[in-house]
């Protein structure tokens, strides 16, 4: 696979700090939260370097990006220096007078907002009160200046029961022309939280039938690239290949499913460069110290990670009799160092095989 | 275009070169991007103002072999589409 001369998109945590604990953060307690947040002129050093290479987008998440007062300086900054951006944010500090900035750019792709639940008590069960009207009120400023939002929902034991309303509330009463989910993953907070948190066999069963019915019944608007849908997708498409004997499919059979190291990276908010935000124990170097194209085309841990789609799922004692080998590439590095402490092997978290096994069941094919 | 007038591409663009001698024009206030040929990123390299339609062909004779008579009309071409979709312009007054 080809590598980019330069990364095409970097992902910027610009702060450590947030305004909330929600206890599936993946960023406290997690390598991410290390150090303190650099300056605005540090970063806007950064930004510059960005342009030299020819860097197209950022993604500006934090943290909560809107807590730094210097905000809208570093969007300028991106701005100036050539590049477009989207925010992740979680919504309750986004006031009308900011979301008339961000549009006044014409630079941003998107604004990814969390919304948990249909009603504050489902939002708010993990969020804290108070938070699931401030993230409305913050995504209604973005509408009402057209700027493109995104919601992502996180599926928990919570909310797992609300998924219908969620859907109707999204889509009937806000109107959004799609959302994502994903699910609250074993990283960050939820490692202390995960009995409370985290999906049981039977829920994530129930979960992925949900998402498959209502994005039946919505047209295709829901998408996920992990959790309960990305799984119901790829799982009913594994079991059917193997059912028919089918050859391998594409990129399966290895370490492949992840093909961020080859056209995208991060930095955290102390300005330690790394492979992903969710990889921030991988250091690769410091930004305005080392060299971005130099560390992105020539570190050894990039390398490394780049060379995992060579490592064959067969080399896996779990994976070399398994019958789904041929149709699986192995499931995010970041979760497999978290749960095994190695990236450069599968992650159980997403395995089709142990999850049958515990129990679960496949839902009908939409 | 006239003949010698010297083609200069907007600032704003992003030429993002590849290993392969491909490049992504990239326009960050409207975030379409468009793949160019080792060819077109020969040309677009040299619409830098100070080259006239005749310089970049001549220097494309210089740089790439078999480079077909009529090669200028395909620049010239190139660099209208260019005009057109607002990446490239002249200066005012220069050569006019």
């Amino acid at each position: 696979m080809m590598v980019m001369k330069t990364p095409k998109s970097v992902d910027l945590s610009i702060t450590n700090n947030c305004n909330l604990r929600c206890s599936y953060c993946y960023h406290f307690t997690s390598e991410s939260e290390s150090g303190s947040d650099l300056s605005t002129d540090e970063w806007l050093c950064f930004f510059e370097e960005l342009n030299r290479c020819a860097v197209m987008d950022v993604t500006i998440a934090g943290g909560e990006p809107f807590l730094r007062g210097d905000l809208k300086e570093l969007i300028e900054g991106v701005v100036r220096n050539r590049m477009r951006f989207s925010i992740l944010s979680n919504g309750t500090l986004i006031t009308d007078e900011m979301a008339a900035f961000i549009a006044a750019t014409g630079r941003c792709n998107s604004v990814q907002i969390s919304i948990d639940g249909s009603f504050p008590g489902s939002h708010d069960a993990f969020r804290g009160e108070g938070n699931f009207a401030k993230a409305v009120a913050g995504l209604k400023h973005l509408q009402n200046h057209h700027i493109p939002v995104t919601v992502r929902v996180t599926i928990h034991r919570h909310n797992v029961n609300d998924l219908e309303a969620i859907a109707r509330f999204l889509f009937d009463e806000l109107k959004l022309p799609g959302f994502s989910t994903n699910a609250a993953s074993y990283a960050g907070l939820c490692r202390s939280f995960a009995d409370e948190v985290q999906l049981t066999v039977d829920e994530r069963s129930l979960a992925m039938e949900t998402l498959l019915r209502l994005n039946k019944q919505y047209e295709g608007r829901i998408v996920a690239q992990a959790g309960p849908l990305a799984e119901a997708h790829h799982w009913l498409e594994m079991e059917a290949a193997r059912l028919e004997k089918r050859e391998p499919m594409t990129d399966c059979g290895y370490l492949r499913s992840c093909g961020g190291v080859f056209s995208k990276m991060a930095v955290r908010a102390d300005g330690e460069m790394v492979p992903c935000s969710q990889m921030s124990h991988i250091e690769l170097g410091r930004i305005n110290r080392d060299d971005l194209g130099e560390v992105w085309r020539n570190h050894p841990e990039l390398i490394r990670l780049r060379d995992r789609r060579d490592i064959s799922l067969g080399e896996f004692d779990s994976c070399k009799e398994c019958e789904y080998l041929p149709y699986c590439r192995g499931n995010c590095p970041a979760m497999a160092y978290t749960i095994v402490g190695d990236e450069n092997h599968p992650s159980p978290d997403a395995c089709l095989r142990l999850f049958l096994e515990a129990g679960g069941r496949l839902p009908e094919p939409a | 275009m006239m003949l010698n007038q010297k083609p200069l591409v907007s600032p704003l663009l992003v030429l993002r070169e590849e290993f392969d001698d491909w490049a992504i024009l990239f326009n960050p206030d409207t975030g379409d991007s468009f793949g160019l040929n080792p060819v077109s990123v020969f040309i677009f390299k040299h619409l830098d103002g100070a080259n006239t339609l005749h310089d970049i062909t001549q220097k494309l004779r210089l740089e790439c072999q078999g480079t077909p008579d009529d090669a200028e009309q395909y620049v010239q071409v190139f660099i209208d589409d260019l005009v057109e979709r607002g990446f490239a312009g002249y200066e005012i007054g220069a050569g006019s």
